[in-house]
């Protein structure tokens, strides 16, 4: 008894039709906006060693994984990520190549999520890494990129910027286990008022707790950076909020002030992420649809040290919302023009014909039909316009020329 | 126009707790009060609605943001987990996890492995796995305090109000886990689409409870 045979693993799914083509057009959008903007493909393998995403900060926990092994038992996984293959790359064969390097990518990531929460364990992601630049510019065109790409994706939408630098730096203040550290980490990225302030009361108050008891609330517009500057003094942290707030004003600028906001307790869940940091949201989605920031230290990690910054684009989630807001029923198939018959003996001749009015940018269809009157019912049944039979064959006409001579 | 704040609320004491704080703050919840069987109803002057569900599929529905808001227990984000901010203590619906055992046993003595049911798996391998213990869990869905009486486990990790259940089916708690209260949680992206609405109707609440608590 084969008693899988009729269904897709959980977390995956068939798309048809309608589906395939929303997300072909989004595809084809995304990717002709970042090869706009000087941007080359690139394609890594699905499955890659375990190697490559065991990372120091292990940013992929083990259950969330699919794991496999070779020929020879090593193990090997389905890429969680594109960033650290794409990270392997450059510093492997790209090692040598000019910088910056300007990177594109579209494809597929696989992490198993806790079963019937109804989310993908297989997405599409289609993305930027610009490899080998610290500069605020580089930054800059990257959030710029972002925000085209959430255009493209829908009207309605956020960007928010935040930075991994601020949070690091208000735990290197703090006296604390790592332990405890981690969970103060958990609480901010809940933003778990309640436990947060648990923990932090159980602690010596000094302005780090304060402003460790703050930071899920810093998040907003503009008005942010007065109030973060008030709670976190030093150096480090103006000359991070300052950088932030050149950002989110150039942002600003060009994407306008009601769709850039800024939240300080951001943290992503890859977390090799070392300063700017951004995500997008589009209006009717419950989860990010855009995530990503400069990870400076991944590259080194790898043994090429330069710095780095990027995005990607969940393709998977963007159809969703596109297809919920054109709200049309599915529809079956592609449409075609022209049907045609071809009478025994003359198929050749249908072939030829079809390849002429395709060149001619029409949807040509063969009918599989015996008779005409069968391809006439077929393509009223269907919605296609006209039908062409075709009775006579070069081939005959040569051959009774041939005869006459 | 965007559509109302949804606030999803854990059906039966925590959903009536919830409304009493509602009116509270001055919005009318006749609608939820003469529901019959409706599920999604008007609160206020129609910029918010309730939606009555179960409690883990509260969490369900806030995750994946067709709910901005939520009002659950502690004891269900705990099994749950998931992703959304959780914002608030509410404060009421006040209880805890614990570890009970038959009375006048010593749960930690002896070599063998110790069978624990419960309806929160997630809870009692947590609490067990912090200990660096191994335990065989059961999931018992009804009367777990069955469990031990019946002989399938040395105990039971469940929620624990007055304890009088315990007390009379011969039980006792043993160790405290956790405490338990309901909780005011968010999607991350209502959060962040909706803030200045959020904001606002979750300041009113802390408010509420700032004044109750001074009172």
């Amino acid at each position: 008894m084969n008693k899988y045979d009729k269904i897709t693993p959980e977390g995956t799914r068939d798309a048809l039709f309608a589906e395939c083509t929303l997300r072909r057009q989004t595809e084809n959008r995304l990717h002709g906006l970042f090869t706009a903007r000087g941007y080359s493909e690139i394609i890594t393998p699905t499955l890659e060693f375990y190697d490559v995403f065991n990372r120091e900060a292990q940013p992929f926990p083990m259950e969330k994984l699919y794991k496999l092994t070779d020929s020879k038992g090593r193990l090997m996984v389905l890429r969680p990520d594109n960033t650290v293959p794409i990270a392997r790359v450059c510093a492997t064969r790209l090692r040598n190549a000019a910088l910056p390097l300007r990177l594109c990518y579209q494809q597929t990531v696989y992490l198993s999520s806790p079963s019937l929460k109804g989310r993908d364990d297989e997405i599409t992601q289609a993305g930027i890494e610009l490899i080998g630049s610290d500069s605020r510019m580089a930054d800059l065109e990257v959030i710029a990129a972002a925000a085209d790409a959430l255009q493209a994706c829908g009207e309605e939408y956020r960007l928010e910027l935040g930075n991994a630098a601020f949070f690091r730096e208000l735990m290197s203040q703090l006296n604390a286990p790592d332990h405890v550290k981690e969970t103060i980490r958990d609480c901010i990225e809940a933003k778990n008022y309640p436990a947060l302030g648990d923990i932090l009361d159980a602690m010596p108050q000094t302005d780090t707790t304060k402003a460790l008891r703050m930071l899920p609330r810093l998040f907003g517009g503009e008005e942010v950076f007065a109030k973060a500057a008030a709670l976190c003094k030093g150096q480090h942290f103006a000359s991070i909020l300052g950088e932030l707030h050149t950002l989110w004003t150039s942002v600003a600028q060009f994407a306008g002030k009601e769709r850039v906001t800024v939240d300080l307790g951001m943290m992503h869940r890859t977390d090799y992420y070392t300063g700017m940091i951004l995500r997008g949201y589009l209006a009717g989605y419950g989860e990010e649809i855009l995530s990503g920031g400069r990870y400076d230290k991944l590259l080194a990690e790898f043994g090429y040290d330069v710095p780095a910054t990027g995005f990607a684009v969940n393709i998977d989630a963007v159809v969703k919302v596109l297809s919920r807001q054109q709200n049309t029923a599915p529809e079956m198939q592609q449409r075609s023009n022209v049907l045609i018959w071809a009478a025994e003996g003359c198929e050749a001749d249908a072939v030829e014909a079809a390849t002429n009015l395709r060149k001619k940018g029409l949807i040509v269809e063969h009918s599989l039909s015996e008779t005409l009157e069968g391809a006439q019912k077929y393509a009223a049944e269907h919605g296609i316009d006209s039908v062409l039979p075709i009775e006579i064959s070069k081939a005959n006409i040569k051959a009774e020329g041939g005869a006459a001579q | 126009m965007n559509r109302p704040i949804r606030i999803a609320l854990t059906k039966g004491r925590l959903e009536k707790d919830t409304v009493g704080m509602f009116e509270q703050l001055g919005l009318d919840c006749t609608a939820v009060r003469e529901k019959g069987r409706k599920l999604i109803l008007p609160v206020g002057d129609g910029s918010i609605e309730v939606v009555l569900a179960k409690a883990n599929d509260v969490i369900t529905y806030v995750e994946h943001g067709v709910c901005d808001l939520g009002v659950v227990g502690k004891d269900t984000i705990l099994e749950m987990q998931g992703k959304f901010y959780e914002l608030l203590d509410l404060g009421f619906g006040r209880c805890k996890f614990a570890l009970a055992v038959k009375k006048g046993t010593d749960f930690y003595s002896g070599y063998g492995v110790k069978t624990i049911a419960s309806k929160y798996p997630n809870v009692t391998r947590r609490f067990f796995e912090a200990k660096g213990m191994d335990v065989d869990i059961v999931k018992i869905e009804g009367s777990v305090e069955l469990a031990p009486l019946l002989e399938l486990s040395d105990g039971i990790v469940d929620i624990v109000e007055t304890g009088t259940t315990l007390k009379e089916n011969g039980l006792e708690v043993y160790e405290d886990v956790c405490p338990i209260s309901a909780r005011l949680i968010a999607n991350t992206v209502s959060m962040k689409l909706r803030q200045a609405e959020l904001e606002a109707l979750i300041s009113k609440i802390e408010s509420y409870f700032s004044t109750q608590n001074a009172g």
